[in-house]
Formats: C-alpha cells, sequence, structure tokens
C-alpha cells in the first residue's frame, strides 16, 4: 500500500525532486545532478501512482521493489524517499557532507528505501531478477522496478541479465531505460551506438514500449499496464533530456557531473523557488 | 597403512546440499549453465534450482537479489569463473553487505587437471581474500567437504569454499574428524617441524611427515581448513613452540594460506622462519593432477624433500 497520501500530485513531487536535487548538489558542491533530473519524472510517477511500500515498515515483505541502477542518479532517489517520509527531510542535508554519511554520491543500503547498493554500472538487472524469482518462489505479486542509465548499457552484465530475465519469463520485472542519449564523455551514439536499442530489447525476449520519459500521463499510462505482454519482462525506453528542468545545463554533456555555483544558484533560486542553501 | 578410501569432493558437495535442502526450504540454487554440481538437489527441488546461463555476473547478482529476499542462494562455477569473471558483483552486491551468498568454487588448484591454464585455480582464494568479510574454507577431503557444506548453511554471512573436481581423492586416514568454522585440527602431533596445510595438501602433508618420520623428524601435521577467519588461536598456540613452520597449499603462495600465516607470524613477532609451499610467480599448466603436484614440489615426496632441506638450512638472522 502507498502510505503517504500526500504524494498524490505527481507533478509536485517532480518538482520537489528538482528543487532537491539542485539544493542537495549545489551546498554539497558535488553530485550528479544532469543524470537524477531527467529520471525525475519517472520517479515521481512510480513513487506517487504506481508502487506498493510502506516508509514505516521499508521491509514490509510485499512491497514492490526498486533499483536505481545508474545510482548515480541518487539526488532524485534521495529527494523522493525523503518525499515518501522514509526518513526526515533534515537528512538531506547530508548529501555527501558528512563522513561516512547515509547520502554517499551512489546510494548504500544503509539508507532506509535503498533496496541494494548501486554505483558499478550493469548490477541492478541481474539483483532484480533474483528478486523477482524469488517474489515468484513465495508466491508474492510484488513488482522490481529497475532503472537504467542508457550508457550503462554498454556493460555486457546488463544483456547476459536481460537474456535470462526473458528465459525466465519474468513478467514481473520491468526496466527503464533512462535514455537521455549522453553519457559522461559524449552522446551515446558517438561513444559506442545503442540503436536500434529498442528492436535489441525484443530481440532480446523482452514486451517493450518506447514513451516520453517527460510526459507524466505517457509514463503512467504505461507503468500502469504491467506486465506489457504476459511472460515476458517489460523493457520501457523513456525518452529523457538531460539535467531536465534546468534551461541553461539541459542536453550538456558536461553536466553529467557538474554542479551550480553558488551564484548559479542564487540566480535562478527565485525562478525556481529554491530553498535557502543555508549552510550550518 | 590400510587401504585408502577414496571420494570426490564435489560428489560430497552435493550430497550434503540435498541434506541441506531437505531441512531448509530456503536455500536456492543458481547455476551458470552447470547445474550437475548440484546433483540430486536440482531433481529434487526443482522450484528452488534456477539456471542464468553462462553469466557468472548475473549468477551472482540474482544469488543476492534472493538473499535480500530472505533465501540463501548458492551459486556454484569453475573457480576462476566465480573468483573472477564475477568478483566486481562479489565485491559490490555480496561482500560489502554480507549477504547470505554461499559461494562454491569447483575445480581448484590442480584438480581441473588438463584443462590447462584457464581453468587451473590457483589465484581464486587471493581475489576473494582481498575483499573484506568474506569467510574462505579449503576442505580437506569428502569427509571434511560434507561436513563444511551443512556448516555454511549453518553460518550467516557470505562464504567462498574452494573444493576439487569429480575425481576420487584419498579420504583422510585419521579417525577424529571434526569441522567447525574457523577451527584448526592437529592430525598429526610432532616436534621438528610445523606444517600447516590446507585442501589437498593435508592429505599430502601426511605423507610427507610419514616420509619423514624414516628420517627422524618429527612433523606436527595441522590442518587449517578455514583460512578466513583464520584461528588465531590454534596459531598462537602452536607456533611459538617451533623454529621452523611450513604451510602447504594448492594454490599461489600469496593470497591464501600461506599469506594469512606470514602476516600472522609477522604481526605477532614470533621467533620463527616460514616456508610457504604453493605455486610461487607463475600460472598453472595442463597435467594431470598427480603430474602437477609433483612438478611443483607439492606431492608427498616433494614436501618431504623441501621440509628436510629447510630443516637444515640455518636461519638467515
Amino acid at each position: 500500500m502507498n502510505i503517504d497520501i500526500k504524494l498524490n500530485n505527481v507533478e509536485k513531487i517532480a518538482e520537489q525532486i528538482r528543487k532537491d536535487s539542485i539544493w542537495m548538489s549545489t551546498r554539497a558542491g558535488t553530485g550528479h545532478l544532469g543524470p537524477a533530473l531527467s529520471i525525475a519524472d519517472i520517479m515521481a510517477v512510480l513513487y506517487g501512482r504506481i508502487m506498493k511500500y510502506n516508509p514505516k515498515d521499508p521491509s514490509w515483505p510485499d512491497r514492490d521493489r526498486f533499483i536505481l541502477s545508474k545510482g548515480h542518479g541518487c539526488l532524485a532517489l534521495y529527494s523522493v524517499l525523503a518525499q515518501c517520509g522514509y526518513f526526515d527531510r533534515a537528512l538531506l542535508g547530508e548529501f555527501c557532507s558528512k563522513l561516512d554519511t547515509m547520502l554517499p554520491g551512489h546510494p548504500e543500503r544503509k539508507l532506509p528505501g535503498v533496496e541494494a547498493n548501486t554505483g558499478s554500472l550493469g548490477h541492478g538487472i541481474a539483483i532484480g531478477i533474483g528478486m523477482a524469482m524469488a517474489g515468484r518462489l513465495a508466491n508474492k505479486d510484488y513488482r522490481v522496478f529497475v532503472i537504467t542509465g542508457d550508457g550503462e548499457l554498454q556493460e555486457g552484465s546488463n544483456w547476459e541479465a536481460a537474456m535470462a530475465a526473458a528465459h525466465h519469463k519474468l513478467d514481473n520485472l520491468v526496466v527503464i531505460v533512462d535514455r537521455n542519449k549522453l553519457q559522461l564523455g559524449d552522446f551515446t551514439e558517438n561513444i559506442s551506438q545503442l540503436e536500434p536499442l529498442a528492436k535489441k530489447w525484443d530481440s532480446f525476449g523482452w514486451a517493450v514500449k518506447v514513451i516520453d520519459g517527460h510526459n507524466i500521463k505517457e509514463i503512467t499510462d504505461v507503468l500502469s499496464s504491467i506486465p506489457l505482454t504476459r511472460g515476458k519482462p517489460s523493457a520501457i525506453i523513456a525518452s529523457t533530456i538531460k539535467s531536465k528542468g534546468l534551461k541553461f545545463a539541459e542536453n550538456k554533456v558536461e553536466w553529467h557531473y557538474k554542479v551550480l555555483t553558488e551564484q548559479q544558484y542564487k540566480e535562478i533560486k527565485d525562478e525556481l523557488s529554491l530553498e535557502e542553501l543555508a549552510y550550518e | 597403512m590400510s587401504k585408502i578410501q577414496t571420494k570426490s569432493t564435489r560428489v560430497a558437495f552435493a550430497e550434503a546440499l540435498s541434506e541441506v535442502g531437505r531441512s531448509n526450504s530456503k536455500v536456492v540454487t543458481i547455476a551458470a549453465d552447470s547445474q550437475s554440481r548440484y546433483g540430486e538437489f536440482v531433481r529434487e527441488f526443482p522450484e528452488r534450482s534456477f539456471n542464468v546461463g553462462i553469466a557468472e555476473q548475473t549468477m551472482i547478482g540474482v544469488a543476492s537479489g534472493f538473499a535480500l529476499s530472505g533465501y540463501i542462494p548458492v551459486v556454484t562455477s569453475y573457480a576462476n569463473f566465480l573468483a573472477f569473471r564475477a568478483i566486481e558483483q562479489i565485491r559490490v552486491d555480496v561482500a560489502t553487505e554480507s549477504l547470505n551468498v554461499k559461494m562454491v568454487g569447483t575445480d581448484t588448484g590442480f584438480s581441473s587437471q588438463w584443462l590447462g591454464f584457464t581453468h587451473l585455480a590457483l589465484e581464486d582464494m587471493g581475489a576473494i581474500s582481498s575483499l573484506p568479510n568474506i569467510a574462505i574454507i579449503d576442505p580437506a577431503d569428502a569427509v571434511e567437504t560434507f561436513e563444511a557444506t551443512k556448516a555454511i548453511f549453518d553460518y550467516d554471512g557470505p562464504v567462498y569454499m574452494r573444493i576439487r573436481g569429480r575425481k576420487a581423492e584419498p579420504i583422510l586416514p585419521i579417525k577424529d574428524r571434526k569441522f567447525e568454522i574457523g577451527k584448526a585440527q592437529i592430525l598429526k602431533p610432532g616436534k621438528d617441524v610445523l606444517i600447516i596445510a590446507c585442501g589437498s595438501s593435508v592429505y599430502d602433508s601426511l605423507q610427507a611427515a610419514e616420509i619423514l618420520k624414516d628420517k627422524n623428524i618429527d612433523a606436527m601435521v595441522v590442518n587449517m581448513a578455514t583460512i578466513r577467519p583464520i584461528d588465531e588461536k590454534a596459531l598462537s598456540d602452536l607456533i611459538p613452540s617451533f623454529t621452523k613452520v611450513i604451510t602447504v597449499e594448492c594454490h599461489n603462495i600469496r593470497g591464501g594460506l600461506g599469506s594469512t600465516i606470514a602476516e600472522f607470524i609477522s604481526e605477532r613477532g614470533i621467533n620463527t622462519q616460514l616456508l610457504r609451499m604453493g605455486v610461487k610467480e607463475r600460472f598453472g599448466m595442463a597435467g594431470s593432477d598427480e603430474m602437477l603436484k609433483q612438478a611443483f614440489s607439492l606431492d608427498g615426496q616433494g614436501i618431504a624433500q623441501r621440509a628436510e632441506k629447510f630443516l637444515n638450512e640455518k636461519c638467515g638472522r
């Protein structure tokens, strides 16, 4: 069950994810801002409308599982977990600013609501398969949602896992590809071509749907019709814009791992209704 | 000595696994292609047996997903493919969280024989021991493999157990066998030199002790089946009584038993000289088990000869 009824306004959740991500990364002077902003709308729909979970009981056995395989997008995850009430919002101020923080630059399970340690790319799908198989074995109807980066799909481990998931007909497993078309060094297609990406998933035995990853209705519709095909895992390729919502950073490669200066923050603070940076 | 009984450690592992599977419904097996290593378990519990194909990284990831869901997964593969191909998944998914995953590397030491250096697992413990949190066990024979297999499922946390191949191996001619994770066992008392061995080298060390006896050298032989956590109490009790200590393992002398004992002796400042017998600064090569042990002087004869020479050396200080 989705406990926190305040989350009904998905647009608001997405907006708050963006504001929190900008706030946390600017305060810390570090963080992968662009990769968090591109998944904000997807995360908002997942936690606002789709997944069942209980922040008061993070290990509730029947909960849906979420794995952020692209762990560097964790600013978005931290924000949404705080909004759900997994922990006090004040903790967001500890992002990358305290030794052994609960909110490091890649998510760890010590933070309530984080299901798997990620940060090294190409791990999430296989862990998700294990969770999906375990759910089936235990006769539970929970689903497992995994968000991968698009550049991340250059890691071969994803494709061996993709083969296994289809072979085992895991229709309780959903992979959402954050297709923002950029990776650390350049556009994906300039480094190691991913297209035709939908065909790749299809040929690996997955049910595939390409959507606009910033259109709340499209995201909601597709995630409300899981499994897309009975007996197949679902791959949703969400076309997104890296750094979405931060106009001057949108679709720019350098914003993979770049944060705002205090000056830049002040300049956009009112326009985006951002909080005071308020360093203690 | 009465006729030596033999049995394969892989067979013993599979037999114990079925027994464990009957009493614990949380145990699941994940295979990367070969399910034969799990023996009857797969036929007896098909719903708890999964195969992800030739994909060791996926095997570890899937096992982690099961462990995070309250199951006790066991994974097996040729030790090299488990310990090296999937090392990063073992590090990030399993070790950091101390997940309850049981990892069994097979065909270790020289037991993959003619398959050559790709398969001869002589560095697997080194890879695994570089990571925190994982217990490492190298059982001496099929009897110990059976007991160790049961014990690792009673142990809460990640374990790497290295066993050997299908070939029937000698069972130690020792009556009182005990196995407890983290406990060494003195198999033969002695006063002139301490031989600490693990895995199949335990049997060969006992053979060596017999040969040394004929030369009036009285060797103590200790089975150190658990490399981590090492039995510090046994080492503290035993090592100071000897001026010469030898470790024997079918593994590189780095990263396994020899390294562990060297660290212990030097950090405790114990006044003793150590000889690490194993494979040094090279990979394996194709050959039969017997040929390879002979080539690396790790058969009974080779161990005895090197031990004798070592005992006659003056300590270099």
